[in-house]
């Protein structure tokens, strides 16, 4: 086995050159959990060096299916065929071992330990003794990082203090560095500075060119047209349409993966009142951020952008209240507003919809209609208890107006798709009446059509006065959505951009200010 | 991913309904058995008997299930039980006045989960090692007090322990009345949703706006006050406050809000499922009698009662994670 993969790898640049085998082919794949049907008859091949985009709205079977090419699961029909011979995986092990490498959505870095030693784990290099060889770790890490361009992340910091997107490098750089000839990368983007997304880039090509067969899976059109050498777009479980990146176009692809044409791209014509809803004066935070000075009126919709680490966070959690303010004047309505607690924060008027819907956001473990009306229970439990009959209401009534789909409020929230679940925090949010919204990366995560109408409930959101905050990485998003941008630099204020100045040249260029 | 989940939720939705449900099996395939096996088990006076040894695991376990539910857990319970009668009673005994004696017993047992609460909440020490901790200095404090000694412990306490209301034990309708109170305060009221949202997601919690270190505070002291109401009746079933009252009695409460289907990691739970789980307890300490076995077994089985519970919920996280 082991010597006739190698041997493959030997050919790999053959391969390149004569494109005619693939490395995996599937046939006619079929996969159901239980009574529900996830993949339909797909069939799918990639060559080595051939870059493949896997797009498709959330739950449209984009994992499950690369689960099946990894080995996490085995399909109910059809042939699993790698480098022409039929194969059926047991576990990701045998997978990892036959070339094909998976990196997931979901971070999977081990947090208590050195960004090095998630580089070696499993196969920690051992020095005479058998000891762990620090020295040989240290390098190899480094050599591992610089491959995709990571070479700013030192190997000795303790992983878990590592921004969500340097994580998501760790993780591409152990996928890489198993000299993969499949690397599966599931919206590896999603948490990357511009820049880190450049050199992620350059990375891809050279792994390219060296053979290696990539599948991608994103929801950045824009990236994936350009990155890919094929896109293939999935819908309730099978192909719908695939074409030479040359060929298709980002409407085409929305309407390939909704099944209705692209919906988003439009223009607020805001209506901004001078009547000032939250004031921020100087305000730092003891290490984020700092001298935050700024305003939001009545119906506008303030961007907030900055790479990722600039302080967007930080600064939305220190006005809610959910971090201390060391420093400065923070005022909602003309009155001081400095908030120990969130609690208070929404009592006067702020709700949040916070980034990480998973660990910030939902209650996994509640009904839709409790997380919807968790933050409200104040309004509707008059002598304390919860009247149901009002709670009821407001549940079907914000599921009529943010078209939340599930068959029924009393379901788990887990069954949801994540856009759903996603408008049912919006729908938490908008239940408390407040003044000011928060919004941190709204639409993370979050399939094509689902953004359309998210930007629709935050754009109706402002339309009805409420002040807005959004922190955003995605430019599309900011350019969509928002009335004036502020531009955060290393936990600093750098500049407010107009709609008028608007542009992503503008807004990069701010963002990178300060930065080497 | 949204498939795979939908396939699921049916399936724990009738697990979790499930859990309740073995629960009530169990307990009813030893009473079946117990009376078969022996024919004083259905007499009344040992079924009424049985309910009132029930019934303090059972008052306890009410709050010690509010505090797991918010994903902490109240070590302490045992040693609160003791300190609070001991306290109790040397305060009657000193007075006379029998409801300031039952008073301090409550407010002995809720200074105690406040303390827990405050250490939990300010200090940020892990539930686990604070209420350890308790569970030292309480009991310390109940033989400080006594000198090691009982004191008696009449009146009042005694009708609670040991008195009858038409034949059915005074402690027994207590713990059916809180059962219910606290069952309507977990689903309907505003504090008890906010106790499982807590216990689901904290942090989530925390954004949506709840205030988490008053819910803790608020489940820890609740717990210490039931505890103390639970030294009460006990002592006053004994008419006689031991400092060692109630040693062990967290491994039985503990065990009881797991079998009744508590999630050790919080955000899920019944507060019949509890009342079921202690009734469960109660039942497996008069089999051993009934069936003369000895002592030392009955320490045995409680403890695999307990592993066998978690491991359960156990094995049912593993299958929701995945």
């Amino acid at each position: 086995m082991q010597a006739a993969a190698r041997q493959g790898e030997a050919q790999g640049d053959g391969d390149n050159a004569v494109p005619g085998l693939p490395f995996v082919r599937l046939r006619n794949i079929s996969k159901s959990f239980g009574s529900v049907s996830v993949l339909e008859d797909v069939s799918f091949e990639i060559r080595p060096g051939e870059v493949v985009g896997l797009l498709g709205e959330n739950g449209a079977g984009k994992s499950t299916l690369m689960k099946i090419v990894s080995g996490e699961h085995a399909p109910d029909q059809g042939r699993v065929e790698i480098e022409g011979n039929e194969v059926q995986l047991a576990s990701v092990g045998e997978g990892i071992e036959r070339g094909i490498s998976f990196v997931h959505q979901e971070l999977s870095v081990v947090g208590a330990l050195s960004v090095a030693e998630n580089l070696s784990l499993g196969d920690l290099p051992r020095n005479r003794m058998g000891f762990v060889d620090r020295n040989r770790m240290r390098d190899l890490a480094r050599e591992r990082l610089a491959r995709i361009g990571a070479q700013a992340i030192r190997p000795e910091q303790e992983a878990g203090l590592l921004r969500a997107g340097e994580q998501q490098l760790v993780e591409i750089a152990r996928a890489a560095a198993r000299n993969p000839k499949l690397l599966i990368l599931d919206e590896p983007t999603s948490s990357l500075t511009p820049r880190e997304v450049e050199s992620f880039v350059r990375y891809v090509e050279k792994a390219k060119a060296a053979g290696t067969a990539i599948i991608f899976i994103t929801h950045r059109l824009d990236e994936a047209i350009r990155l890919c050498d094929r896109i293939l777009v999935l819908r309730n479980g099978a192909i719908v349409s695939e074409k030479p990146s040359v060929e298709v176009t980002r409407d085409g692809i929305i309407s390939d993966m909704t099944g209705k044409p692209a919906m988003f791209g439009y223009a607020r014509s805001p209506e901004v009142s001078d009547r000032k809803v939250l004031s921020l004066r100087n305000v730092s935070d003891s290490q984020h951020i700092e001298g935050i000075t700024l305003d939001v009126a009545e119906g506008e919709i303030l961007g907030l952008f900055g790479l990722v680490g600039a302080g967007r966070t930080e600064l939305l959690e220190t006005i809610y209240g959910a971090r201390p303010t060391t420093a400065g004047r923070v005022e909602i309505c003309g009155e001081s507003a400095c908030f120990d607690k969130p609690t208070e924060a929404m009592a006067k008027g702020m709700a949040i919809v916070p980034e990480g819907r998973k660990t910030a956001g939902i209650l996994p473990q509640h009904s839709v209609r409790s997380n919807m009306s968790i933050s409200s229970l104040d309004a509707m439990s008059p002598g304390g208890f919860v009247d149901r009959g009002r709670e009821t209401a407001q549940s079907s009534s914000y599921r009529d107006s943010l078209s939340i789909r599930m068959s029924d409020d009393r379901q788990m929230i887990g069954t949801l798709s994540g856009g759903n679940q996603q408008k049912v925090l919006f729908a938490r949010a908008l239940m408390t009446a407040p003044k000011l919204l928060l919004l941190d990366e709204p639409t993370h995560g979050v399939d094509v059509g689902a953004k359309a109408e998210i930007y629709e409930i935050v754009s109706d959101a402002a339309d009805k006065g409420l002040a807005v905050i959004m922190a955003s990485s995605e430019i599309p998003e900011i350019m969509a959505l928002c009335d004036r941008v502020a531009v955060l630099s290393m936990g600093r204020l750098v500049g407010i951009v107009d709609r008028a100045d608007l542009s992503e040249e503008r807004l990069l260029s701010l963002a990178f200010e300060g930065h080497a | 991913m949204t498939t795979l989940a939908k396939a699921r939720a049916p399936a724990l939705r009738s697990l979790l309904r499930h859990r309740e449900a073995s629960v009530l099996i169990m307990l009813l395939a030893i009473a079946a058995f117990l009376a078969f096996s022996n024919e004083y088990f259905l007499s009344s006076r040992n079924l009424l008997n049985v309910g009132r040894q029930a019934s303090v695991v059972a008052i306890v376990a009410l709050g010690q299930a509010l505090v797991i539910i918010a994903r902490g857990i109240d070590l302490s319970v045992g040693s609160v039980i003791g300190v609070s009668a001991v306290v109790a009673a040397v305060v009657l005994e000193g007075t006379g006045i029998q409801p300031l004696g039952i008073a301090v017993g409550l407010l002995t047992g809720l200074a105690c989960g406040l303390a827990n609460g405050i250490m939990v909440t300010r200090l940020r020490i892990n539930p686990f090692i604070a209420t350890l901790g308790m569970l030292s200095v309480a009991r310390g404090i109940a033989l400080l007090v006594t000198g090691g000694i009982p004191v008696m412990f009449t009146g009042w306490a005694e009708f609670l322990g040991a008195g009858r209301i038409f034949q059915i034990p005074v402690s027994f309708i207590l713990m059916l009345i809180l059962a219910l109170a606290i069952h309507i305060l977990a689903t309907r009221h505003r504090l008890g949703r906010e106790i499982y949202a807590i216990g689901d997601n904290p942090k989530a919690a925390r954004l949506a706006g709840i205030d988490l270190k008053k819910t803790r505070l608020f489940v820890f002291g609740f717990c210490g006050c039931l505890a103390g109401l639970g030294g009460v009746i006990l002592a006053g079933n004994l008419a006689s406050a031991d400092p060692n009252l109630g040693m062990g009695y967290e491994l039985d409460v503990i065990a009881a809000v797991i079998l009744g289907g508590t999630a050790l990691n919080g955000g899920r739970g019944s507060i019949i499922g509890v009342v079921i789980g202690a009734m469960l307890m109660a039942l497996l300490n008069n089999a051993f009698v009934l069936l003369g076995i000895s002592a030392y077994w009955q320490v045995v089985t409680k403890g695999l009662v307990i592993i066998i519970a978690v491991g359960i919920d156990g094995l049912q996280r593993r299958e929701d994670d995945e």
